[in-house]
């Protein structure tokens, strides 16, 4: 994807059902991600994940709206927007979850979209900070480029 | 009760919720750089060894006074610094915060790998659970 997306891969000896449990639960989310999570997975349905504790004022508490929730195939949510606000393309982080059956496990296929343009910034800002450490002649002429073709971009 | 195990616990806590204000900081930082404008004048700045509002405009299609804005916004991150040249003042990029930024925005992606190896872990125990 030309704009801001992660995307990883990962194979998980477990059945595609067992693994979209653990990414769609709250209860195994708690294991992996937040301090505690409040989700329904189904679509359209809003929730929270908190990290820290929620009694402290300290916690930060962030909303999440589930996008897809297709059983043992995809699920996918949106977060990282302000709480009140609908979660929008425009506004938030997109995070799929794809499984594919792979002989008796599953391949987790795994992205993180929609950055208002961060992921592209990290491409980006790295390879210029690589290029900046030997020398800016070879690399301004395409960082040049590569805004210009971001800017056209709709 | 204060003991060791409750200190650790305590202080993993501490940990997460500066990762959280770390994360807000990031936000500023992200959209500081998400605009073309200012990452052609962070590209200018590096390659011309620094420059005010004046000589950025001249090299860029906005206006002195909107260089002048934006050239606001990188200081608020500190992403650039600056000092007095004259009538005008000089910028020049803080190229330590540039290293920082750089490291902070790699880190998403570390992020999430630890999290998929977890995800990993989980489901390969619950499974052996299952077929036992």
């Amino acid at each position: 994807m030309e704009y801001g997306s992660i995307a990883r891969e990962i194979r998980i000896d477990a059945a595609p059902e067992v693994v979209y449990e653990v990414v769609s639960r709250p209860e195994h989310l708690r294991e992996w991600w937040p301090d505690e999570a409040e989700l329904e997975p189904v679509p359209g349905a809003t929730g929270v994940i908190t990290f820290g504790t929620r009694t402290s004022p300290d916690a930060k508490v962030a909303p999440l709206t589930v996008v897809e929730a297709e059983p043992p195939k995809r699920f996918s949510f949106r977060w990282v927007y302000d709480e009140g606000e609908r979660a929008t393309a425009a506004n938030s982080l997109l995070v799929t979850f794809e499984l594919v059956p792979s002989g008796t496990g599953t391949l987790l296929r795994f992205t993180e979209e929609g950055f208002r343009e961060k992921g592209w910034e990290a491409a980006v800002l790295e390879e210029a900070y690589r290029d900046h450490v030997t020398g800016w002649d070879h690399f301004l002429p395409r960082l040049v480029a590569y805004a210009a073709r971001l800017a056209s971009t709709p | 009760m204060n003991t060791p195990a409750n200190i650790a616990l305590n202080e993993t806590v501490d940990q997460a919720v500066n990762k959280s204000v770390d994360q807000a900081v990031d936000d500023e930082l992200w959209s500081a750089v998400g605009d073309p404008i200012r990452r052609r004048m962070l590209d200018l700045l590096l390659s011309g060894d620094g420059g005010t509002a004046t000589t950025l405009s001249a090299q860029l299609p906005v206006t002195r006074q909107a260089v002048a804005k934006h050239l606001g916004v990188l200081g608020r991150v500190g992403l650039v610094r600056d000092a007095p040249a004259g009538r005008e003042r000089r910028y020049e990029v803080d190229e330590a915060r540039l290293a920082r930024a750089v490291a902070q925005l790699s880190s998403v992606g570390a992020g999430w790998d630890a999290r998929l190896q977890r995800i990993k872990r989980i489901a390969e125990a619950i499974q052996r659970s299952r077929e036992d």
